[in-house]
């Protein structure tokens, strides 16, 4: 495993920190994920429950972000419990959190003391805005992120308030910079010695996702809006209606050769013969007649079909897939994409791997997300060395919580 | 952090921020481009006012940290000189149709006998192999097969793909991070390593709880326009304001507030405080439990206290309160966000056009080995001296005979 041998103390929660601490457990390295009980990780609080009944050990929205790692409870506002803290702190190569800027210091585990108690600890602080600035203290969530960000005035129809990206869209863009990072600072402290403070702002890292637009915004004052599936360049394109209960199919007809391709996928209707059709120029300024006409075309059959039809013809279709199709995803299936593990409390259910396959081995994840608290003793025992009469004053003094 | 490493980008824009991200990381960045320059050489937005090849601000956007290179990989010389490239590299990006690499003697396999401790990241619609992966494939399809599409619009509508294309993002940064793990298995194993990135799955990926939510729950979420679907019921998260649209939770903590704040500006009387337990309203309702009020006049309420305040006061009161809204920005809006400028955030590039204008900054704040951007998107073909003259050594006619004729 790529990361075996390395440790990481993940204090983080909700998305950001989460996501990045479970690409190295994953792939191998010991992580202990700290969580209070008081107040829980909110994706506790958020379903898809399993069957439909709540309850914080139920969820797989924490499920899926938190595999392959051991988790334990601290109460980290109690002397006994900061103690534990400062073990795991002193014990680890990587400390992730992701609290509002000024709480570490505030519960005596900043970067000062991490320093003190492990010289070489990368320490990885992430939240929404960076831990400076005037709205460091911002204490929202992806969603708020994205919609500062811009990515809500760009998704949805135009004549429509903004529809947004499905929820926390910046936790789905942050992990991705942040664990390159941390896996760059590893290898940085592997070769040197050298540990350090990392402040990583999801706001910050999302933004390059706008890039172009933003440098675009400065150079000529354009700025980009939400439109439907429509492109400046191609058409047509967009998600047509298929045969079924609200089934589509997505078609991108980026250039020429395509458009000739679609054309035959649907038989050389005669409106399509059209010479106006022919040019990409030609097909923008007549696209509410060609996708009306497109989609009486696909309304009739089966989003799959018609996906394999224009795929016949080398057009560009996707079926617009939810995760009951995902999980029997021939393409995902060969991947071996899900997981089946047996949950401690939910039993066997499909955790997600992978979006990148490292060919040798199997990529994780390696076991499922734990209970609140289930590895309280493995942890303090096995992980951490401590004596059996260290542990029962640990308890004692309140340290796992109530 | 990565300065000992060197990175041979063969991607066009499907994998172009890949070692950009491994470039701002510190690793020395090569890019390898046709004669032609790189496909997204000629993508939008484009600069007026530039020299042809330099005018594509999606190219600027994602090759900073990097030096070009031109080869002509149809040639002898310039595959020669690529395999020499190879041999001192680390990692080789690349983002060719599955197969076409192997095809033409440059895939995995050949590079291996260059290298025998490269690591070889691919980067592809659906995956190296499977049933998928010769499918033709868009941003907007893969939107559609990953996911995310099921779940964003309105739902009478078609569901949307959010508009500025996002795809080959996702799965370009997702290949750092596969680069990266890699390079730890390599340093593990001294064996070279491959990696298969698939685009469709990072898409799976920014759908976070939904992505397998049928095989726990039995139900799939669906498309909820500007709402949020938690459980079976869906709370209104983007609400109109003075100025514009916010987006704000109005759940636990921050509803009590939105209630008290409602009360004081006499939108609802002052009995509604202690009629209700407010922080756990949300909970009740998706428990189906008794409520003093239904969520609809609740909902209401809020969007009537939201509906005369500018996105400017909202943002402002979010942070003197903890409760967080967010004003729905356009670009214009956020390039003026003050917290951005405050922590020093954009930097001045200058651009192939003459004009200097604040970009996308670096990706975090180290403290002992700090980011930097240490060249701005190169020219076609600026290097080809430094690193075939001087990297490999090779003359001057060599070097005339690897790059190929400039534009061809």
């Amino acid at each position: 495993m790529p990361f075996e041998g390395v440790k990481i103390a993940d204090f983080s929660w909700v998305g950001v920190g989460p996501i990045t601490a479970k690409y190295l457990a994953d792939h191998g390295a010991t992580t202990v994920r700290i969580e209070t009980t008081s107040p829980m990780d909110l994706l506790r609080a958020i379903g898809p429950f399993k069957d439909n009944i709540q309850g914080p050990d139920r969820t797989h929205f924490f499920g899926n972000m938190n595999t392959s790692k051991l988790g334990v409870t601290l109460d980290l506002k109690s002397a006994a419990g900061l103690e534990v803290a400062y073990r795991l702190i002193a014990w680890a190569d990587l400390y992730l959190e992701s609290f509002t800027p000024g709480t570490v210091d505030a519960l005596g585990i900043g970067y000062e003391k991490a320093r003190t108690l492990n010289p070489s600890i990368i320490m990885a602080s992430t939240c929404l805005m960076g831990q400076t600035g005037p709205a460091a203290s911002f204490a929202g969530y992806g969603l708020h992120a994205g919609s500062i960000a811009g990515f809500y005035e760009v998704t949805g129809w135009p004549d429509l308030p903004p529809d947004g990206p499905y929820t926390a869209y910046t936790d789905t863009v942050a992990p991705r910079f942040l664990a390159a990072i941390v896996m760059a600072a590893l290898d940085h402290q592997r070769r040197t010695g050298q540990g350090q403070h990392i402040d990583a702002s999801q706001l910050e890292m999302a933004l390059h996702f706008l890039s172009p637009q933003i440098i675009d915004y400065h150079v000529s004052g354009k700025m980009g809006t939400r439109n439907g599936n429509r492109s400046e360049t191609a058409a047509p394109h967009g998600a047509f209606p298929c045969e079924g209960d609200d089934q589509w199919c997505a078609v991108a007809v980026e250039n020429d050769q395509q458009w000739a391709g679609l054309r035959r996928a649907m038989g050389e209707p005669d409106w399509a013969k059209d010479p106006g059709f022919e040019s990409a120029e030609g097909r923008l300024a007549h696209q509410d007649e060609i996708e009306g006409k497109l989609s009486e075309w696909t309304r009739s059959k089966p989003p799959k079909s018609v996906m394999e039809i224009l795929h016949s013809e080398g057009v560009p279709a996707g079926v617009v897939q939810r995760s009951s199709d995902l999980l029997r995803d021939p393409q995902l299936a060969h991947r071996g994409f899900f997981h089946y593990l047996d949950h401690k409390e939910m039993g066997t259910v499909p955790y997600t791997g992978h979006q990148f396959r490292i060919k040798g081995y199997d990529n994780g994840p390696r076991f499922p997300a734990p209970v609140l608290g289930q590895h309280n003793d493995e942890v303090l025992r096995d992980v951490l060395g401590m004596t059996e009469d260290e542990i029962t004053e640990a308890i004692i003094g309140g340290a796992l919580g109530s | 952090m990565l300065s000992p490493y060197t990175v041979l980008d063969l991607t066009d824009e499907k994998g172009e921020l890949t070692s950009m991200v491994l470039g701002d990381l510190g690793a020395d960045v090569i890019k390898v481009e046709p004669p032609a320059g790189s496909p997204s050489r000629v993508m939008g937005p484009l600069l007026e006012n530039a020299p042809e090849s330099e005018r594509s601000l999606q190219y600027y956007a994602f090759n900073r940290n990097k030096r070009s290179v031109t080869l002509n990989l149809e040639t002898e010389a310039g595959r020669k000189a690529l395999f020499s490239l190879a041999g001192k590299a680390d990692f080789i990006i690349e983002s060719a149709r599955p197969g076409e690499m192997a095809r033409k003697g440059l895939g995995f396999e050949a590079m291996l006998q260059a290298n025998p401790r490269i690591v070889y990241v691919a980067i592809s619609p659906f995956g190296q192999d499977g049933p998928y992966a010769d499918f033709p494939a868009s941003d907007l399809t893969l939107a559609a097969m990953g996911g995310p599409m099921s779940l964003q619009g309105h739902p009478d509508r078609a569901p949307v793909r959010v508009t500025v294309p996002q795809v080959w993002l996702h799965a370009s940064a997702e290949a750092a991070v596969g680069a990266l793990t890699a390079h730890a298995r390599m340093v593990r194993t001294g064996e070279a390593q491959f990696v298969d990135v698939s685009a469709q799955t990072a898409m799976v990926w920014t759908t976070l709880q939904a992505m397998s939510a049928h095989g726990i729950q039995g139900f799939d979420f669906q498309r909820a326009g500007t709402t949020v679907q938690l459980g079976q019921i869906s709370f209104q998260m983007v609400y109109d304001c003075a100025d514009g649209y916010v987006v704000l939770f109005p759940i636990g903590g921050a509803l009590a507030k939105f209630i008290e704040w409602s009360t004081d500006e006499g939108i609802v009387p002052k009995e509604w405080l202690a009629a209700e337990d407010w922080s756990i309203y949300h909970f009740k309702v998706l428990q189906g439990e008794t409520l003093a009020y239904p969520l609809e006049e609740v909902v209401d309420t809020v969007r009537r206290w939201v509906s005369g305040k500018t996105k400017t006061q909202l943002l402002e009161q979010s942070l003197l309160e903890g409760v967080p809204m967010a004003p729905v920005s356009t670009t214009e809006e956020l390039v003026r966000f003050r917290q951005l400028e405050e922590r020093g955030y954009w930097l001045q590039a200058p651009l192939p056009n003459g004009q200097e204008v604040p970009t996308p900054g670096l990706l975090a704040r180290l403290t002992e080995t700090p980011l930097k951007v240490r060249r701005w998107a190169p020219k076609l073909g600026e290097h080809n001296q430094e690193i075939l003259g001087g990297m490999l050594g090779l003359s001057a006619s060599e070097t005339a005979a690897a790059c190929g004729p400039a534009g061809s």
